[in-house]
């Protein structure tokens, strides 16, 4: 009797097995297939010589050899990527504060947060577009505004000079990603319980000090996300530039995911490529390692 | 889950309002795309210019070239048929080297019937 | 207690809902006006506004074929996420040994973004066959980790008492999931197809990478193709702009409530 109970619960738990197998068979490889097998391909590709012609040779380090003594776009590239991350704290901070002055029970809110927030689902192919005619030195809005301020008398060339072109891009990412900072930050701002500030204003604790006490530590998951999210659009804004000024002018925008693509599928060097990508991956790990430091640990969250 | 809850939704309502304005331009151009394009030539005083040639130009990227003609038959009345275009040019000319300005021609969308307004030549000297 | 003056806010939000609202007029006004673009000081208001460059663009270049092909792969990639991230947010409430393997197998490949696979995933689908069909653009669309958790979260909260009830009257899984289940997630369908159809239908690096023919193109490939051809004075371009933005703009105001949802429970997830 028990034999036979205990033997229809196996079957039983085997089906179940079974099924969880089958559910949970498609997710699991299309993740495998599309970004485990790919980054472990990545760092085989990365140490080997290969191209579509002939089969992969070992190499060793080679490529990164390559990479970080005789290549001076690799270098020119890094620096625009940490440029582009340096300053998307600049982006979080205009997006807390547009997040403060929208949280509160101002009429109107909503419209404000949507007009804010309308910026982020675009394609950003034709944000690309948009701003790239915004910067037109002729039909464009910012020469317009200049010349008819009186600022200046000829056109600026914004995406054709050496070092306005990557701040100009980095502009129109900002216009793109505030409206996705705000959404974070609003709703860490929103978690926060309100009697911590009543209490606070009963203490006769100023304004300031109830921001930088209560506030900020409060918000910590949040900023930490934000700072993450900024991390990865610096390899994410690859539409950004390609259309704009396809890296240039002389790679003074180029970001790593740009080198990455060129190298990659215009050049047909499908090693040198992975061994970048296996360097900006590498790049993202640290990067998000010292974020989570300098945030306190535990992806910034409050539990201990 | 009410019917009434299903029909008022929002995720139900929109995309029916764009359905139904796709489906009711679509029926215009049913009705409207003959590929007619007719007229009138007529002078500077508001006669009709019979026997006048109407010229129609095709747009090749940045130019203009010319694809058919036809005269204008007793009344001043010019009709070109089976045009499958959306955008054009005009321009009457008669026996005599009178000629009218080019008129451009801009459709909503290719083989719309248009009725154009009366393309207008110098009064005949003498 | 005196209450602070609103106004100052409002004027800060007015300044800042205007500088954000300006590229959207600047080329509004660029694809109506009938005038030279280039020429210099361009118009605020549209000089002799027209419609007609829209109907330029739908014949000039094959907007339909690019819509076509944009609208496949989305639908494909919407129901292959319904399908999967469903049946893996099912199997993840059950109990089973290995499971938090599973479950951080999953949160890592979160961490791995996109643009540090796109060359061997390359190799991988042109070794599969599906270079330039609507097949390899979809595949690594069709499934996402916030979704599974999300899909995950819903259908914990389904009380067991209806899990139980519904095993007892012999349904089998698939059919609790689809009689049970799903009927008490709508939130969580409703966020998986937002979020997908943004992703999907504003990918540009990997159609860039996958597709070969101009047939196969999808909206945004033919955008940035459209940039390096056509270089005329008129607002045809803006057009193509404004026509390619309006679809995207229209489900966003639609279904605002659920994109947010979906990207802020990514965020406490995270």
């Amino acid at each position: 009797m028990t034999g036979a109970s205990s033997s229809w619960y196996q079957r039983k738990r085997t089906r179940e097995l079974a099924l969880v197998a089958c559910f949970l068979a498609p997710a699991l490889s299309i993740f495998f297939l599309y970004r485990l097998l790919p980054l472990g391909w990545n760092v085989l590709l990365s140490f080997q010589s290969w191209s579509p012609l002939k089969a992969a040779t070992w190499i060793g380090v080679d490529h990164y050899e390559e990479m970080l003594l005789d290549d001076d776009v690799f270098w020119d590239a890094l620096a625009n990527t940490l440029i582009f991350i340096g300053c998307s704290p600049i982006a979080i901070a205009l997006a807390l504060a547009i997040a403060l002055l929208v949280n509160s029970d101002l009429r109107g809110a909503a419209i404000y947060r949507t007009i804010v927030f309308l910026s982020y689902p675009l394609m950003t192919v034709a944000v690309g577009i948009i701003w790239r005619w915004l910067y037109d030195e002729r039909g464009g809005f910012f020469n317009y505004v200049l010349r008819s301020s009186g600022v200046i008398d000829q056109p600026v060339k914004f995406l054709q000079s050496f070092d306005w072109a990557l701040p100009c891009v980095i502009a129109a990412d900002f216009w793109q990603v505030l409206g996705f900072y705000m959404i974070i930050l609003l709703t860490g701002l929103q978690s926060i319980p309100q009697h911590l500030y009543e209490a606070a204003r009963v203490d006769g604790v100023p304004a300031g000090a109830r921001f930088w006490h209560i506030t900020l530590p409060l918000l910590r998951p949040s900023i930490f996300l934000c700072i993450v999210v900024g991390i990865l659009n610096s390899f994410t804004s690859f539409d950004l530039v390609y259309v704009m000024t396809n890296g240039g002018p002389g790679h003074a925008t180029e970001l790593l995911i740009t080198y990455i693509y060129k190298a990659g599928f215009g050049q047909s060097r499908f090693d040198y490529a992975a061994a970048l990508t296996v360097v900006q991956f590498l790049l993202l790990v640290v990067l998000t390692v010292l974020a989570n430091r300098l945030s306190g640990g535990n992806a910034g969250s409050l539990e201990r | 889950m009410s019917w009434r809850r299903i029909l008022t939704h929002r995720f139900f309502l929109v995309p029916l309002v764009v359905a139904l304005l796709v489906a009711g331009w679509n029926v215009y151009i049913a009705f409207n795309d003959g590929g007619l394009i007719a007229g009138e030539v007529r002078d500077r005083a508001g006669t009709p210019v019979p026997g006048a040639t109407v010229v129609f130009f095709e747009r090749n990227f940045i130019y203009y070239q010319e694809k058919q003609r036809t005269t204008t038959d007793a009344h001043g009345a010019y009709r070109f048929d089976g045009m499958q275009v959306h955008v054009g040019q005009l321009e009457a000319r008669t026996a005599d080297g009178r000629h009218s300005e080019r008129r451009q021609l801009r459709l909503w969308f290719r083989a719309q019937n248009a009725e154009m307004a009366p393309l207008v030549v110098d009064a005949p000297h003498g | 207690m005196r209450r602070a003056p609103t106004w100052p806010r409002h004027a800060i939000m007015v300044v800042v809902s205007f500088l954000m609202l300006v590229p959207f007029y600047w080329v509004l006004k660029t694809s109506l006006t009938g005038e030279n673009i280039y020429a210099y000081p361009p118009h605020i208001i549209p000089v002799d506004p027209h419609l007609f460059h829209y109907v330029d663009v739908w014949y000039l270049i094959p907007f339909p074929r690019y819509l076509l092909n944009s609208v496949i792969v989305t639908t494909m990639a919407i129901c292959g996420n319904l399908l999967f991230n469903t049946a893996a947010g099912y199997a993840l409430t059950k109990q089973f040994p290995g499971r938090r393997w599973v479950v951080l197998l999953f949160l890592s490949c979160m961490l791995i973004p996109f643009q540090a696979t796109i060359i061997p995933a390359y190799l991988i689908t042109s070794w599969l066959g599906v270079l330039n069909s609507y097949l390899g653009i979809a595949l690594p669309l069709l499934s996402t980790i916030i979704c599974i958790f999300i899909f995950k979260a819903s259908f914990e909260a389904v009380p067991r008492s209806l899990i139980d009830a519904a095993r007892v009257d012999g349904l089998s899984e698939w059919r609790i999931i689809v009689r049970i289940m799903l009927p008490l997630s709508k939130s969580a369908i409703a966020t998986n197809v937002i979020l997908t159809f943004i992703w999907s239908w504003n990918a540009f690096l990997w159609p860039l990478i996958v597709i070969r023919t101009s047939e196969m193109q999808t909206l945004p490939l033919g955008l940035a193709r459209f940039l390096s051809v056509m270089e005329d004075t008129t607002g045809a371009l803006f057009a193509f702009v404004v026509m390619v933005l309006v679809p995207g703009l229209t489900i966003f105001l639609m279904a605002q409530k659920e994109f947010i949802r979906g990207l802020t429970s990514g965020a406490t997830k995270g």
